[in-house]
Order: structure tokens, then C-alpha cells, then sequence
């Protein structure tokens, strides 16, 4: 399946909204969600924004049935660790379900580290819920390991080689 | 005891990396700071800054002597998708012998001033679960425990929790 992956625009933040409520419901805390579209327009895309976005979009024909073509995002931001200085963090990963299995989730996840990369990063840490065995897994292949082994969230790290590895997918 | 809490500037580099080394030995994790003072320097200092640092200091004995360095706190600003901007405390620290002073609440007062003033919807951070000390400290100025398990965890001050903390010491 044809699908490109860029950067998030200002005109994205309808469908990251909308991407942000499924992704809230699939963890089952929608009732959570305060953010609306114009928060992250004025967040996310004025001239000092609190995170970046990228979106993997399908071509036309590949729509879903309500019409949507972007069909995945990732959210992140820089951080820093106190030990080890520059890192990302991944704040979102997700995959309408439909498009899910097809490498649009590497691929975005590939976007995030190359970035990470560029600006410098020694790590791009992100938090799992441990139920979540789909995601869990995913991210144990991509080579991350499990930094609190025993909790309802996991911070998961990808680092050094495993990193560089990522942003050559 | 006179102390005062201010911007950290570059010259406070050494005094920074030096907090930061004190806090993991703590922790039990000095082998793991990999930091430098370039690198502080760099990243803290330069056109895009990747993390803000506040310090507080103490005056020597004698007017004649530098000020002490004796705390500090790294943090920037995260994004919760669902609630949106935070301020992400990335290290805490006073050191050993100027604790029980105040010096640890000024900072979190200051620091919860600063999320409000800057929109933020609350201040996030990571506490071991076997610190004890730490974890009653937050507790009592009412953090929320998110991950309630054992080892690391998220906390986070919800809005009320922070308008408490950033209103004027009783003092």
C-alpha cells in the first residue's frame, strides 16, 4: 500500500485531532481529552511550538470511507536528560486500525529517531501502557528496551546503534 | 539563612554539572551522568535552549566570599495532547547539608508560579519509588501518583494543587 510520510502542517490539526480522540478511546480514557483542534493550532504552530507533528497519508483511492486520507501521526517534542543532554520524546504513535500491519507505524517511528538524530539526540524515550501487547511488542522488535520493567506505563528507549538502526528503516 | 533563587547564566555551568553528578550518586547512578559542561553550555545557552535551569544560592560567611550554589532545578516544557502544555521537572536537587531550609519549597513555588503564568496545565515528572523523602515531599503539596505501580512514576500537579503551591509562603 502507497502511503507518504511528512511533516504536520497547520491544516493537519483537524485529522491530528480527530486521530487524537481514536487513540484516547483505543486506551480507553477519551474522556480525557481537553486539547481541541485550535489548541494544538496555536501549540503546535506558532513560532515557539510545544511539539512537532508528522502524518502518513494515503493517496485518494485509498481513503476510508468517511474520506479521510491521513491515516497516522506521531507527536513529539524535544527534552533533555539531566545525564545524558539532548533527547526526543514521542508523545504520540498511531495507526487508524484499518491501515494498521502495513509498515506505516515503522515508518513514522523511523521519521521521529532521524529527526531525533538530526537535532542532536542521545535517546527518544516514549510510555507504553503495559496492557497494550500490540504496541509492546511492536516496539520490543524495533529493538527499544523496557526501562521499568514492573508498572502500568513503560518508558521505552531507543539508543546508540538500536537508534541509528531505527532512522534507516 | 539568606539564599536567593535565580536564573541560572552560563557561568553557573560547573556548579550545575557538579548538582546534577551529586543527585545521581544519590540515587546510586553516577556511572550513568555522561553529560559535559560543553554540552550544558551548548544546550542551555544557546539560541534554542533545550532545557531552563534555576539555581539558588547561599552568601558565604564573610561578604568577601563567592556565593554557594547549594540547589538547582532543570525543567522545559512538554505536551500532553489531551490537556495539553506542562512543565516537565527534569531535576530537583538541594544539596544534603542546606536541606529543611525552605530552599526545596522556593523552588517548586517558583516553578508552579511559572507553569501558570506560562499556561502550562500542570508540572510533570519522575520520582524512584524507593526515595522515600521525595515521594512524601511531592505527596504533601498534592501530586497525583499516575502510575501507581512500583519502581519509577509519573506525577503531576493538577491546576488546584499548583494555584496552593504558587501563592504566597505563610512565612
Amino acid at each position: 500500500m502507497d502511503f507518504s510520510i511528512r511533516a504536520a502542517n497547520l491544516d493537519d490539526c483537524k485529522d491530528i485531532a480527530r486521530m487524537i480522540m481514536e487513540l484516547a478511546e483505543y486506551e480507553k480514557v477519551s474522556d480525557h481529552v481537553k486539547v481541541t483542534q485550535k489548541d494544538l493550532e496555536q501549540d503546535g504552530f506558532s513560532k515557539n511550538p510545544f511539539f512537532h507533528g508528522i502524518i502518513a497519508e494515503v493517496p485518494e483511492q485509498h481513503k476510508t470511507k468517511e474520506g479521510h486520507t491521513k491515516i497516522g501521526y506521531a507527536l513529539y517534542f524535544h527534552a533533555y536528560s539531566s545525564w545524558s543532554g539532548r533527547a526526543i520524546y514521542m508523545e504520540d504513535l498511531y495507526v487508524m486500525p484499518e491501515f494498521r500491519g502495513k509498515g506505516v507505524g515503522k515508518a513514522l517511528i523511523s521519521k521521529v529517531a532521524q529527526l531525533g538524530l538530526a537535532a542532536g539526540s542521545h535517546q527518544l524515550n516514549f510510555t507504553v501502557l503495559d496492557w497494550n501487547k500490540p504496541s509492546v511488542d511492536f516496539y520490543l522488535s524495533q529493538g527499544c528496551f523496557d526501562i521499568t520493567a514492573t508498572m502500568g506505563y513503560h518508558c521505552m528507549r531507543c539508543e546508540g546503534e538500536a537508534l541509528k538502526h531505527l532512522a534507516q528503516l | 539563612m539568606e539564599y536567593k533563587l535565580r536564573k541560572a547564566e552560563p557561568r553557573d555551568v560547573p556548579d550545575i554539572l557538579r548538582l546534577v553528578k551529586e543527585l545521581a550518586k544519590y540515587e546510586e547512578m553516577e556511572h550513568q551522568v555522561t553529560l559535559t559542561e560543553k554540552e550544558l553550555l551548548e544546550d542551555g545557552f544557546g539560541d534554542t535552549p533545550f532545557y531552563h535551569c534555576i539555581i539558588t544560592e547561599i552568601q558565604g560567611q564573610n561578604s568577601s566570599e563567592d556565593p554557594k550554589v547549594v540547589g538547582f532545578a532543570m525543567y522545559y516544557f512538554t505536551y500532553d495532547p489531551w490537556v495539553g502544555k506542562q512543565l516537565y521537572l527534569e531535576e530537583f536537587y538541594v544539596m544534603d547539608e542546606y536541606r529543611g531550609l525552605g530552599i526545596g519549597s522556593g523552588i517548586l513555588r517558583h516553578l508552579s508560579n511559572l507553569a501558570m503564568k506560562t499556561r502550562c496545565t500542570g508540572m510533570m515528572f519522575v520520582v524512584a519509588e524507593n526515595n522515600e523523602p521525595s515521594v512524601q515531599f511531592y505527596k504533601r503539596r498534592g501530586a497525583e501518583d499516575l502510575s501507581q505501580e512500583e519502581g519509577w512514576r509519573l506525577f503531576r500537579f493538577d491546576k488546584d494543587s499548583l494555584v496552593k503551591m504558587a501563592a504566597p509562603s505563610e512565612e
